[in-house]
């Protein structure tokens, strides 16, 4: 009888061993231990043995029992560790199937970057309407009568008001800083805002001029601030769009509105402030002007220049994007040109 | 404008430590942009005085010569040469291997080499003058002239760059940063900026005053408002040569181009102290005597090159008794312009008010440059101080000349600008405390006058800084600061009030919506131009005469100002259309149409301004891509956080597909359009091949909502029954009805497909449905689910004739 069992377990275990499938465990299982199985038969018909018999064939059965379930056990650890969801192999080289491919302008990105750092000092977010006046767009900013701004040679004129003057001459807005009068009109001092949009000269386009434009313009009015917390501004702007602290200095620039006036200079990227093609060769690129507001334009906006003053800062989208991703057409912003617009992720 | 070292040395003493680079940054940080910077030595490199020892038939050529020549070394060199006037014991100017040089004066610049020409082995190149950059100073009469420096004082070996003066530095300045100041338009007044910059003095300017008791020189001045000061000097014993090599090289180094000594006198002034002077031949000034009135309507003036002017009554111009002899201030006339038999000249300084020289200059396509310093407002003193420089020269370089007649009007001087500036103020602008004695030096070193008491700078400005340029104390502010560098200031950080944080609803708003649109929905952002091709605008229908129109447009047909980003939209699909078959683009931005609108005063009227949200998918499907653009619009309120947007199918846009539009709704009002773009539209926009839906909404009036808008509802504890049902309907029945009978008998309805074609029969359509279903309190049973099934389609079988579709 005990050789009839050991023949039973070497049996049960090869064919354990030669499952491939694990479907085929269950099947197997129930051949070996199941109702019908040899084993079971011989531990139900066990009546006619001695005790003693009944008790090494007991053990025996339990024994053969166990190490069927063991080796079940193994082999189907070992069969779902072979496994795979794939039934052929997989080229791993193809690439990944793309994300959705919409994106924002990237004069806009440039803008909401620029919003969130000045968000982070408090600035809000104001803008102008495209159409404006001659009042507010020259008048209000210290632009002499006859500045050749105001002409139509620079200016875009709407027809039917291009004879007219102040208020009843509306153009498309040259600059953005007429609407920082509508604002301290609006609002009062204090304030500290930006102001992003677009602007418009009549003008020859070419690589680097365009007669649509972006500029982004921030300001702050305050009572007993010194001109030189405009530095702070333009680190800001700056630090937010190179992702590092990069150094500037400040020179003598001349605009109505302003009284001092400067330029804002920012290291060379390309060569480091050592001087290269790019830079003209003197280690410097002009980014922006800035400059405490001319005390005519605070009268304007009817506030006293003897208790506020303040300091803009006014910066080119379009060519600070240029410098960001080395593009070398202002045009292409507005050719609506999806080859160019999906670069820009 | 061109600074040329030299000349600037004349009037200063420049720190010995300082090199150009140095001055050219110090005059950026401080006064005007130094755009670049030119050794003007560098084009005489290796080119110097030679002597011709012998001329010799060259073999080979008959138009060549052999020189030998001595060029200040141990043995002669052999140079060939085809100059026409060769002759021994000349002093010529060579160019040395190295030297580069016009070959023939043309062309690009050539390096010359040790070669031989015709078999003959030449040591550089005797020149002519168009060939190195000497044209001015030596005038060739033929192109085989070769200069020949016999008879100017100069030694074999000798550099020609110190022969013709030309051992210099120019800087060259940007003129947009001297806009505003008139008296940095001349070296004098670039010296006088250096001197303060250094703190080193500045030398007076040579000066012959005029003796007043001279017989008088006629001039009426007839228009005052036009002309504030004229002088006309009378000058004779003068006659046509040409200026020594110092006043060339001052003049090709200021930028101007020699041409006789008299009216180098005139250009030479203008540089050196921004005064324009011009010189008449008095011979011509009939009557003797100079107007200077406004023109008569249609006037002519004949001027240098022959061409005519057609004056008009704004015009200000010098008339003789007879008729226009210039344009003042901005083009001599052909009259009375120096010739070479001219033997004496009528000087005129004067000072011509901005706005004049502006209007009449205007003609012209490129600005003189009297115009330019003019229009730059220059005061009435500078008159005397070119006056006297100007008098001077003719001393020194006609030194028999006769200063015969004088005259001079001068209805209104220029008042210099009184300012007081209290230390307090500079203080705290200038954010630090400069002590007196610098701010006074500072002032006094750029000819302000300055006396202090109770705290207070009581400045006079500088004449030549009174025409506007200063004029309130912030002006002063301005030049303390600069001089004593924006960079010693220090930045200082600015404050922060926590008062309230920044929350601006309809700026989130409008961010939330472009990312809604690129980020979740895969829109590209486009920008188009307010100015639209009037082909796109008459492709939509827009009536123009509602829109607002420029002036003075970039191109005739660009005239019309957008009243809707539709065709701007178009324009772009039709370009992109030659890349791509299949995308999405938006934007949002602003149309105008006329009205009126009052944006920050009463008297302000502008148009009215809407800001506009448009969007457009291309592609194949026309079916599809409306019901994309349906969904973007659908969900835009739940994914932005404002207002939802309902639709209504009522009224249909110009350039809408006659089946397939919608009107979008905000709280029952209409405020934009969601269609299909009809064929006529597309076939006008030439656009092809493609389908495209277009959506536009006036977005000034969604409603953004203060803060995210999301709900929470506890998780259902019972699991829901989810069951799909196919019914078979008449084409014409609309989804909304199947919705509306059925809607409140499940617990979620959810549309899946709508199918037309095999095996549905013609007229109908087949919808798929899902319903979820469940139960409050226990889990349904099959019984019960097919129960509520069977009544659904009961219901709908009722109401519209619905079967079930069979599998």
């Amino acid at each position: 009888m005990l050789e009839k069992l050991e023949s039973i377990k070497e049996e049960g275990l090869k064919k354990i061993s030669e499952i491939t499938k694990t479907e085929e465990l269950d099947i197997v299982r129930k051949e070996l231990t199941g109702k019908n199985s040899e084993l079971v038969f011989i531990m139900t018909n066990m009546s006619s043995l001695s005790v003693e018999e009944k008790k090494s064939v007991g053990m025996k059965t339990t024994e053969i029992k166990a190490s069927f379930e063991n080796a079940l056990k193994e082999k189907e650890e070992k069969l779902i560790d072979s496994m795979s969801v794939l039934d052929t192999p997989l080229d791993t080289t193809i690439p990944g199937s793309s994300v959705q491919t919409g994106s924002l302008h990237p004069i806009t990105q440039m803008c909401y970057d620029l919003n969130d750092a000045f968000a982070s000092l408090g600035f809000e977010v104001y803008s102008e309407n495209d159409i404006s006046s001659e009042k507010f767009a020259f008048d209000n900013l210290n632009f002499a009568p006859d500045h050749p701004a105001r002409q139509s040679m620079d200016t875009f004129w709407l027809q039917g008001t291009e004879e007219k003057s102040g208020t009843e001459r509306l153009c498309l807005r040259p600059h953005l800083t007429g609407g920082s009068v509508r604002y301290l009109m609006a609002h009062g001092a204090p304030a500290r805002f930006v102001y992003p949009g677009r602007v418009y000269r009549n003008e020859t386009t070419d690589a680097r001029h365009e007669r649509a434009f972006f500029q982004y313009e921030a300001l702050i009015v305050d009572k007993d601030i010194s001109f030189s917390s405009g530095m702070v501004m333009i680190q800001t702007i700056l630090e937010k769009v190179f992702g590092r602290k990069i150094n500037v200095r400040m020179r003598e620039g001349f605009f109505p509105f302003t009284e001092p006036g400067y330029e804002i200079d920012m290291e060379c990227l390309v060569c480091g402030g050592k001087g290269c093609k790019v830079c003209n060769h003197n280690g410097w690129i002009e980014v922006m002007p800035g400059g405490v507001i001319h005390p005519n334009v605070l009268k304007s906006a009817g506030l006293d220049p003897e208790i506020w003053t303040g300091f803009y800062i006014n910066i080119g989208l379009d060519r600070l994007v240029m410098m960001r991703y080395g593009v070398d057409d202002v045009r292409l912003f507005h050719s609506t040109d999806l080859r160019f617009l999906k670069e820009f992720k | 404008m061109k600074v040329s070292l030299n000349w600037i040395k004349k009037y200063i003493d420049l720190p010995k430590d300082k090199t150009p680079k140095d001055i050219a940054y110090d005059l950026t940080l401080r006064t005007v942009e130094v755009e670049s910077i030119e050794d003007t030595s560098l084009k005489y490199d290796k080119i110097i005085v030679g002597k011709i020892l012998e001329v010799k038939k060259h073999p080979n050529a008959d138009t060549l010569r052999i020189c030998i020549t001595d060029i200040g070394r141990e043995n002669p060199v052999q140079i060939v040469c085809g100059g026409s006037n060769l002759y021994e014991g000349e002093l010529v100017v060579v160019c040395l291997p190295g030297a580069k040089v016009y070959w023939h004066g043309e062309g690009e610049l050539v390096e010359i080499k040790e070669t031989k020409m015709r078999g003959e082995s030449s040591y550089g190149m005797i020149c002519a003058s168009s060939e190195v950059f000497l044209d001015s100073f030596f005038p060739a009469k033929d192109e085989s002239e070769i200069v020949d420096l016999t008879n100017i004082d100069c030694h074999v070996g000798d550099k020609i760059s110190d022969i013709v003066c030309m051992n210099d530095t120019v800087l060259e300045i940007d003129n947009k940063s001297l806009t505003n100041r008139p008296d940095l338009w001349g070296h004098y007044g670039i010296a006088r900026e250096l001197s303060a910059i250094y703190d080193t003095p500045l030398k007076p300017l040579p000066k012959l005053e005029i003796d007043k008791s001279l017989p008088k020189y006629d001039i009426k001045v007839e228009d005052e408002s036009k002309c504030k000061r004229y002088v006309g000097v009378e000058i004779s014993n003068v006659y046509v040569k040409e200026s020594p090599m110092w006043l060339k090289a001052a003049l090709i180094n200021g930028g101007m181009r020699p041409i006789n000594t008299l009216v180098d006198i005139t250009n030479y002034v203008m540089l050196a102290v921004g005064q324009p002077t011009h010189a008449f031949d008095s011979t011509h000034v009939s009557g003797n005597k100079i107007i200077v009135r406004n023109a008569y309507k249609d006037e002519e003036l004949l001027l240098l090159d022959n061409t005519k002017v057609i004056l008009t009554e704004d015009d200000l111009i010098i008339s003789d008794e007879e008729g226009p002899l210039a344009l003042a201030g901005i083009r001599g006339g052909k009259k009375d312009s120096i010739l070479d038999t001219t033997t004496s000249v009528v000087l005129e300084v004067a000072n011509f008010t901005a706005s004049t020289i502006r209007k009449s200059g205007k003609r012209f396509e490129e600005k003189t440059d009297a115009g330019i310093r003019y229009e730059k407002n220059l005061d009435t003193e500078k008159v005397t101080e070119g006056l006297n420089l100007a008098l001077s020269l003719f001393k020194e370089l006609y030194p028999d000349s006769k200063i015969v007649a004088y005259g001079e009007e001068y209805p209104s001087a220029t008042e210099r600008a009184k300012i007081d500036v209290s230390k307090e103020f500079l203080n705290v602008r200038l954010g630090k405390e400069i002590p007196e004695e610098t701010v006074t030096k500072v002032l006094k070193n750029l000819g302000y006058d300055v006396t202090v008491s109770d705290g207070v700078y009581h400045t006079i400005a500088p004449i030549w800084r009174s025409t506007g340029d200063v004029s309130i104390k912030d002006d002063v502010m301005g030049d303390i600061a600069r001089l004593l560098s924006f960079e010693s200031f220090e930045a200082k950080p600015l404050t922060i009030k926590f008062e309230h944080a920044v929350h601006q609803d309809n700026v989130l708003l409008e961010r939330r919506i472009r990312e809604y649109l690129a980020n979740r929905c895969g829109f590209n952002e486009i920008f188009t131009y307010p100015w639209i091709d009037i082909k796109y605008i008459n492709a939509i229908g827009i009536d123009t005469s509602k829109c607002v129109s420029l002036a003075t447009p970039p191109a005739p047909e660009l005239k019309v100002l957008r009243s809707s980003l539709i065709p701007g939209m178009l324009e772009a699909i039709s370009k992109n259309l030659r890349y791509f078959n299949e995308f999405k683009m938006f934007e949002m931005t602003e149309v105008y149409e006329k009205g009126e609108y009052h944006e920050s005063t009463e008297e302000e009227t502008l148009p009215i301004h809407k800001k506009y949200l448009t969007g457009a998918l291309v592609g194949k499907d026309a079916k599809e891509l409306f019901y994309i653009a349906k969904g973007v619009i659908e969900n835009i309120g739940k994914y932005t956080h404002m207002e939802s947007l309902g639709f209504i199918h009522e009224e249909k846009p110009s350039w809408a597909d006659k089946n397939a539009y919608l009107n979008i709704t905000l709280n029952n009002e209409k405020i934009g359009e969601l269609g299909l773009l009809s064929v006529k539209v597309m076939n006008e926009a030439k656009i092809k091949r493609v389908n495209v839906a277009i959506f536009e909404i006036n977005s000034s009036k969604f409603i953004p909502f203060p803060s995210r808008t999301n709900t929470y509802k506890s998780l259902p504890i019972l699991p829901l029954v989810e069951k799909d049902l196919s019914i078979i309907v008449d084409e014409s029945i609309t989804w909304e009805s199947i919705s509306k009978y059925i809607k409140s008998k499940v617990s979620e309805l959810i549309f899946v497909e709508e199918y037309k074609g095999e095996k549905i029969p013609i007229g109908k359509k087949s919808i798929t449905l899902k319903v979820k279903l469940k139960s409050e309190d226990k889990t349904l049973t099959m019984e019960e689910i097919n129960k509520v099934m069977e009544s659904l389609v009961k219901t709908l079988n009722k109401m519209c004739g619905a079967i079930l579709r069979e599998e």
